[in-house]
C-alpha cells in the first residue's frame, strides 16, 4: 500500500474562466483542474504528480443543468452527480443517465463528484460517460482562442487519455434532445453497489412500431476505453426486436470486447456475462425506458 | 507550496486558519481546529468516517476536499448536531437502539443519517441501505442501525409521542 499522504502542489483558485484558461495555458502539462476532486485527490494521495492545481470552486457559471426540449440537456462544468439525480428531466428525457447517476458511487460522492469529471477522467469503468456515451453528446472545450466542440465518439482516445489539450478547459456537454421513439437504459454489474463497475452497459434504441430504427450500444470495462459495439448495432439497426435476435445480439458481444483479468473480475467472467447484461439492458430499455 | 487564509464557520462557530495548498478539510479540522469527532479511516472516499456536513445538510468525505476550496463554508459535524443540551433525535436513536459498538464510524454515520433523513423523511428499509452506502461500519452488521434510522424517522415525525 502506497502513502495517503498527500503529495505538495500549488492550489490556484482563479475566479472567472478566463482566469482559468490562462493559468492552463501558462502550466500546460504541469497543472490539474479540480472539480469535484473525488478521483483527482485519492490520485494525488498515490502516484500522480503535478506542481499546479487549478481549482474551478471559485468560477462562477459552470453549474449550469439545463433542459428544453429543442435543444436538448446542458451540463455543466460543475454539475454533480446528486444534481442529475435531482433532476426531473433528466429522469424523463434521460433515463439511462439518470439510472446510472443513481446508482454512482455513494451519496457522498455523489454531491461531489461532477459529471464531466467523470468523463474527463477518461476510466474504461465510468457509469455516468457510459450511459452519455449511448445518448451521444458534444463537449465544449475552451481555451485562449475559443471553443470547439468534441463529440463523445471521439474523446476517450486510450486510458485516462482524452482528446482535450492541455490548454483547454471542458466548459460543457450538450446532449442533444429526446427524439419520438427513443429509449434508453443503463446496467452495471459489481460485487457490492458501492463498488466500480466490474461491467457495464447501456443503450440508446429508437424504436418505431415495435422496429428498432436505430442503435446506440455502449460497454464498459471490457476494453482500454467504454467502447460501442457496432456490429450488435448494426443487428438491432431495423430489425424488430425478438427473443431470437436477442439470442444472436448476446452471442455478437462476447465478439466485440476484450475484457482483461484485474481486480474487479476476469476476462473469462466478464465475457461471459456481456452478452446477457446487453440483452438485459435492452430489455430494460423496451420496458422501462420510454424518453416521456 | 502555497497558503491560504480561510474562514469555515464550524458548528456555527467562525474560525480563521491558513492552510498549506494539500491540507485536506479532515485535517484542517482535526489538526488545526480541534474537531476531533471527525475520523479518518480509509483516506480515499470510500469508509465515510470523516464525513461532514457542508450548509446544512450535504454530506461530503472531509478526506477527499482540499479546505483551501472551502473558504465560507459552513460546516456541521457530529459535535454540532446537539441544540441546548439535547442530542439529536438521530444521535439519541443511535444509543437507544444500541447501533453503536466501537463507535468509530458513528459521527459519520449519524451525520450521514441526518442528511437521509432530510432528504427522505420516511425512508423504507431498502432506502435506508441505500443512503447508508459510502458509510462502513464493521461491528454491527448494519441492523441495529437500519433500527436507529427507523425510530429516528419516527421520532422526528412525531410518531409514538
Amino acid at each position: 500500500m502506497t502513502s495517503r499522504v498527500m503529495r505538495d502542489f500549488d492550489l490556484l483558485l482563479p475566479e472567472s474562466v478566463p482566469e482559468v484558461l490562462e493559468l492552463l495555458a501558462d502550466h500546460k502539462d504541469n497543472c490539474a483542474i479540480l472539480s469535484g476532486g473525488t478521483d483527482l485527490l485519492v490520485a494525488l494521495k498515490f502516484d500522480y504528480a503535478v506542481d499546479n492545481v487549478v481549482s474551478l470552486a471559485l468560477v462562477p457559471g459552470l453549474d449550469d443543468l439545463s433542459f428544453d426540449p429543442d435543444q436538448g440537456l446542458s451540463i455543466g462544468a460543475k454539475v454533480t452527480i446528486a444534481d442529475i439525480v435531482k433532476s426531473q428531466d433528466v429522469k424523463t428525457y434521460y433515463p439511462a443517465l439518470w439510472q446510472a447517476a443513481k446508482v454512482f458511487a455513494t451519496p457522498q460522492l455523489r454531491n461531489t463528484a461532477t459529471v464531466l469529471g467523470n468523463i474527463m477522467r477518461a476510466s474504461p469503468a465510468g457509469d455516468c460517460s457510459l450511459a452519455l456515451y449511448a445518448l451521444g453528446g458534444d463537449l465544449q472545450l475552451k481555451n485562449a482562442s475559443g471553443v470547439r466542440d468534441v463529440s463523445l465518439d471521439d474523446f476517450w482516445l486510450s486510458y485516462g487519455v482524452t482528446a482535450r489539450q492541455s490548454d483547454e478547459l471542458a466548459i460543457s456537454l450538450r446532449v442533444p434532445p429526446p427524439t419520438a421513439g427513443q429509449k434508453s437504459a443503463f446496467q452495471r454489474m459489481t460485487r457490492t453497489t458501492e463498488d466500480l463497475s466490474k461491467i457495464n452497459a447501456a443503450v440508446s434504441l429508437t424504436m418505431a412500431d415495435g422496429v428498432c430504427q436505430s442503435a446506440r450500444v455502449a460497454m464498459g470495462c471490457v476494453g482500454p476505453t467504454l467502447i460501442r459495439l457496432p456490429k450488435v448495432e448494426a443487428m438491432l439497426g431495423g430489425a424488430e426486436i425478438t427473443e431470437d435476435l436477442l439470442g444472436e445480439v448476446s452471442d455478437m458481444v462476447a465478439a466485440e470486447i476484450t475484457p482483461i483479468d484485474d481486480i474487479r473480475s476476469s476476462a473469462d467472467y466478464r465475457r461471459k456475462v456481456a452478452g446477457i447484461l446487453v440483452r438485459r439492458v435492452i430489455n430494460l430499455a423496451l420496458t422501462e425506458g420510454n424518453n416521456q | 507550496m502555497k497558503k491560504h487564509a480561510i474562514t469555515l464557520t464550524v458548528n456555527g462557530e467562525e474560525r480563521d486558519l491558513v492552510v498549506p495548498s494539500n491540507r485536506t478539510l479532515l485535517d484542517a479540522l482535526r489538526e488545526d481546529l480541534g474537531y476531533t469527532d471527525t475520523k479518518y479511516g480509509c483516506g480515499t472516499g470510500e469508509c465515510g468516517a470523516c464525513t461532514v456536513l457542508v450548509d446544512g445538510t450535504t454530506s461530503i468525505n472531509g478526506c477527499l476536499t482540499l479546505a483551501a476550496t472551502m473558504d465560507g463554508a459552513s460546516i456541521t459535524t457530529a459535535a454540532g448536531l446537539a441544540q441546548d443540551g439535547n442530542l439529536h433525535p438521530v444521535q439519541q436513536a443511535f444509543i437507544d437502539n444500541d447501533a453503536i459498538q466501537c463507535g468509530y464510524c458513528t459521527p459519520g454515520m449519524v451525520l450521514k443519517v441526518v442528511s437521509l433523513l432530510d432528504e427522505n423523511p420516511t425512508p423504507t428499509e431498502n432506502e435506508i441501505r441505500s443512503g447508508l452506502e459510502g458509510s462502513i461500519c464493521r461491528c454491527t452488521g448494519y441492523t441495529k442501525i437500519v433500527e436507529a434510522v427507523q425510530d429516528a424517522s419516527n421520532r422526528m415525525a412525531g410518531v409514538g409521542e
